[in-house]
């Protein structure tokens, strides 16, 4: 069994919204807040993350409420789905496993102007041809290499790095969180093995649930936001999720082991050992915070690399210019990263460290902080579901900003674990259901594909119900995948 | 602490060493029981490498390659011994099978057996980004030792 069930109070505040009383353990110093509906609640109490979300509340600085949002599931320290914001002028800790080991984890769409009809009847060797090009997988090392003073400055100075190399476009930068970069980023705080695991790996998917998606729009909720966002029924988009690979594992895991001793010697008492923190007016603070940012830009890379790899793919098969099929990048959001923001908590107008543990930033319009071109509708949100249903577009809604850290769901979340999905696929074969439905997969083995099934994720749509409803950020598009390509 | 651990029932003679996977949501759990820590050190890294691949009897001793770490709390040695030979992997792409360990009160002595990763050969499974510190134990059982990790999957 994965962990017990939790048996914990947990009371239902509305529709939407489920609270873990400040006084349901000592050392919360904050109530907890589950975004979720009836129809989840009863999957989320089935195993221990509402006690991670209780956890959490006991971090020095948090502001508000330990945030869970409804894709909420078990990790390790932190929840996935979870969402905590820090005052640094309060005493605010900074908590790697706030963030994760695979620091900005995150995900971007590409449109295009190919229609289904165009792509279907090359949509075999398209997949084909994306997975033999794209390094995928345990193991792959990609096409692009760079040396430990090429990644120090890659890591400075975020996609503009690729943007000199002829590898991104000014587009590209405009319509990535942060434009591509995350200031302060202090490249040397990453040891020398986290740049050694970085010299062949940006560029590649990884393994895991990373996957790369042919996807079609499959329905328009928002006509108006989808058309600035270049989005129409039937139109052929391509979805990445990937993040800052062993790079990014090896500065987490450097970290956590810099801060074993800063519980005791800030005098922090926590709960669970994965929660690990330091004050962020801490050497030890500031010196994750700047290797974590270093992190992050290399995942904006690594994504913008492999968008660029499904270009020329895409050119090869189309055989024209990607310029010529639009192909243009929608948004770049990370869901794994702890930023600092202005945000309102009770009366005063405060900047706090807004930890995304498994969560998506969702700025509402009118917000400064995103690409001039979306400021009306609000920041794309990309909610990627499994690869038999759907995922989302979804837009920031102000209801995220008075609710939430300006934060919502990233994804449909984990329904069953590894090792049960795979005793629940046996005997079937998971490429063949998806292709008649029309879904051509490709993915490194049986087992992969098993822990990876639809049926191992909640139902995307019902997630994304809840965050719509809730107000933290609302439907745009619906898309359905095509192809699949799994680590 | 999520993950109690199992312990055998009291007076349970340990007659082999072992390592299974557990349940755990969107990561994977390691067990590992043995009868003293050098060989539960070992049966663990076997256990992290029959994550990493599928065939791990295809494995063969063809190189070895010395470690030296530096501790005392057993579970944070546990933590460390797998992590480099985790980093290891994901840096020089070596696959081991065979693990001679000691662990001393200073920390741990080991050698590594295997071979240069052949995608030929070897069945690739999971890409394990990382060994976490939630739930990682340990502990004294009847006759032996029991160690617990979770990976992140």
């Amino acid at each position: 069994m994965p962990g017990a069930r939790f048996q914990g109070k947990l009371e239902q505040i509305d529709a939407c919204c489920w609270r873990i009383p400040r006084d349901y353990k000592p050392g919360m110093r904050v109530d907890g807040l589950i975004y979720a509906d009836e129809r989840l609640i009863d999957h989320i109490k089935a195993d221990q993350a509402p006690e991670q979300v209780a956890n959490v509340a006991f971090l020095p600085g948090i502001q508000g409420a330990s945030l869970a949002m409804p894709d909420i599931h078990w990790g390790y320290g932190f929840c996935i789905g979870g969402v905590c914001a820090t005052d640094p002028d309060e005493g605010g800790v900074i908590s790697p496993g706030g963030v994760g080991y695979d620091i900005n984890c995150g995900v971007r769409l590409m449109r295009t102007n190919l229609s289904e009809e165009e792509v279907r009847p090359r949509l075999k060797v398209l997949v084909d041809q994306l997975y033999r090009d794209i390094p995928a997988g345990v193991g792959r090392s990609g096409k692009y290499h760079f040396s430990p003073d090429q990644l120090r400055e890659l890591m400075r100075d975020g996609v503009d790095f690729l943007r000199r190399r002829d590898l991104a476009t000014d587009d590209d930068l405009e319509c990535t969180e942060s434009s591509g970069c995350i200031d302060d980023a202090q490249p040397g705080y990453v040891s020398d093995r986290a740049l050694q695991r970085g010299t062949s790996q940006c560029g590649t998917v990884g393994a895991g649930n990373h996957f790369l998606e042919v996807q079609v729009v499959d329905r328009v909720v928002d006509s108006a936001k989808a058309e600035v966002m270049g989005l129409q029924a039937g139109g052929v988009c391509v979805l990445i999720h990937s993040g800052s690979r062993g790079l990014g594992y090896q500065v987490c895991d450097d970290a956590l082991r810099m801060l074993r001793e800063a519980p005791a010697e800030y005098g922090i008492d926590l709960p669970d050992r994965q929660l690990v923190c330091a004050p962020i007016n801490s050497p030890q603070g500031q010196r994750y915070l700047g290797a974590m940012r270093a992190a992050a830009n290399y995942a904006f890379c690594n994504r913008q690399l492999l968008m660029w790899q499904t270009r020329e793919v895409f050119e090869r098969i189309f055989s024209r210019p990607w310029r010529e099929m639009q192909m243009q990048l929608v948004y770049d959001i990370a869901h794994n990263i702890a930023k600092f923001e202005e945000h309102q908590v009770g009366e005063q107008r405060k900047i706090v460290c807004v930890h995304r543990k498994g969560a998506t930033r969702a700025f509402p319009p009118g917000s400064a902080d995103i690409p001039a071109r979306y400021r009306e509708i609000g920041q794309p949100v990309i909610i990627p579901g499994d690869m038999g249903r759907a995922s989302w577009i979804l837009a920031g809604a102000p209801g995220s900003m008075a609710k939430t850290f300006g934060t919502t769901c990233h994804g449909a979340g984990r329904a069953m674990s590894r090792t049960a999905s795979i005793k629940e696929a046996r005997g079937r074969r998971i490429d063949q259901e998806l292709a008649a439905k029309g879904i051509i997969v490709r993915g490194r083995s049986w087992k992969g594909l098993a822990e990876e099934q639809p049926k191992a994720y909640k139902d995307v749509d019902i997630v994304v119900d809840v965050v719509h409803n809730a107000g933290l950020s609302t439907k745009v598009a619906r898309l359905r995948p095509m192809g699949v390509i799994k680590g | 602490m999520q993950h109690p651990p199992k312990s055998p029932p009291a007076g349970r003679t340990i007659t082999r060493d072992v390592y299974e996977t557990f349940e755990h949501t969107a990561d994977l759990g390691l067990r590992a029981v043995a009868a003293d820590l050098d060989s539960l050190f070992a049966e663990a890294a076997r256990g992290l490498f029959s994550i990493i691949v599928e065939n791990l009897d295809q494995v063969e001793p063809e190189c070895n390659v010395s470690f030296h770490i530096e501790g005392s709390d057993p579970a944070y040695l546990l933590f460390d011994w797998l992590n480099e030979l985790l980093v290891t992997f994901d840096t020089r792409h070596l696959l081991f099978a065979e693990f001679d360990v000691h662990v001393t009160d200073q920390g741990v002595e080991a050698t590594a057996g295997g071979e240069q990763l052949d995608t030929n050969r070897h069945h690739l499974d999971h890409e394990i980004k990382a060994i976490t510190y939630h739930g990682l134990s340990v502990v004294r059982i009847d006759n032996g030792w029991q160690a617990e990790v979770i990976v992140d999957i």
